[in-house]
């Protein structure tokens, strides 16, 4: 645990550490929700992943409470926070998009697309608590921040391909519209911000050496 | 990894009665380099024409893209493998056909296509999770 290790080892480091892995898991879990609610179009699952936001937003309260209580060295405290928050901020863009799905109904020609996107932002985000652990060890973490940028640029594809064919789709009224549109964006948004968290821990992991 | 995966499930095609001009259009619009070629007459059969056929068949011997039809060019059957096949499988299976891209299917049902970047960024992915002996 090169963290702990080279820091300042103690109780509350090793707490933020199995936080900030807690976290990690939790939105995975809340991705392959969203994911299984997509694909057995469960809105009751999909209200699951709302409640999921919610504990997501308390972990994050605690990691962030215990790095201002002191764990780790003064300089790296501003860094692992804004790596929580970025990740609470997946948990948002989550907790925000699952209602539009309960909200609106996604048309039969686009449902098949957007399942597939839901299906690699679950991917991705085990690939963030690979990269998580990789970067707990001192392993070089080059791999695996590009195999993250792979199902982001897969996602991009598909994102791309669906606005196509979104134009296609006639649009009865307003807010129809307006939540079909805010889904698509907020869906296609969770790999962006997961991949900013990589990146994030890519720079904790520069400067730790 | 299989296959199914990170195979594309959005398949862009074109019908065999189209000129090659409109094929090369949706190419272009799409930003794609192959095209999934239906014959209507023919249910079950379908064939694939690449930006390869494209330029070695027609533009580059100065034929008129106008002029010719889709079916004139274009490879078929399309060679189709299993949703469920490893990457190294379908690799290999490209080498030897010498071909970029190739359907995938499910029972007879054609449900993506999976191209040698696919295979590539695959074999990388299984690298970052350490599903590899190297």
């Amino acid at each position: 645990m090169i963290l702990e290790k080279i820091l300042s080892p103690g109780k509350k480091e090793r707490k933020v550490t199995d936080n900030m892995r807690r976290h990690i898991q939790l939105l995975c879990a809340a991705c392959d929700l969203f994911r299984t609610a997509m694909e057995k179009d469960d809105r009751n699952l999909m209200r699951d992943v709302i409640d999921l936001e919610r504990e997501g937003d308390s972990i994050r309260r605690e990691i962030i409470s215990l790095i201002y209580e002191g764990a780790f060295l003064p300089y790296l405290r501003p860094d692992l926070c804004r790596y929580v928050e970025i990740v609470d901020n997946v948990f948002d863009v989550l907790g925000d998009t699952a209602p539009y799905y309960l909200d609106g109904k996604i048309p039969e020609q686009i449902k098949s697309e957007c399942i597939r996107i839901a299906y690699f932002n679950s991917k991705i985000c085990e690939m963030l608590l690979i990269t998580f652990e990789a970067m707990l060890k001192g392993d070089d973490l080059r791999e695996k921040t590009l195999a993250i940028r792979i199902y982001e640029k897969k996602i991009d594809d598909i994102k791309f391909s669906l606005i196509r064919d979104i134009h296609k789709i006639p649009i009865s009224n307003f807010w129809d519209g307006k939540i079909l549109s805010e889904f698509i964006s907020g869906l296609s948004a969770i790999s962006d911000i997961i991949e900013e968290a990589s990146d994030h821990l890519q720079i904790i992991n520069l400067s730790m050496k | 990894m299989k296959i199914q995966e990170l195979m594309t499930t959005k398949i862009e095609s074109v019908d065999s009665d189209k000129t090659v001009y409109d094929a090369i259009e949706k190419m272009v619009d799409r930003r794609i380099r192959a095209l999934m070629v239906r014959f209507p007459e023919e249910k079950l059969n379908h064939g694939i024409i690449t930006a390869r056929d494209i330029v070695f068949k027609v533009l580059a011997k100065s034929l008129n893209p106008k002029d010719i039809l889709v079916s004139e060019i274009a490879s078929k059957p399309a060679v189709c493998i299993d949703k469920n096949m490893d990457l190294n499988e379908a690799a290999s299976i490209m080498e030897k056909k010498n071909i970029a891209r190739i359907f995938v299917c499910d029972s007879e049902q054609i449900i993506g296509v999976i191209a040698l970047i696919d295979i590539m960024t695959g074999a990388l992915i299984m690298r970052a999770r350490g599903d590899h002996d190297s």
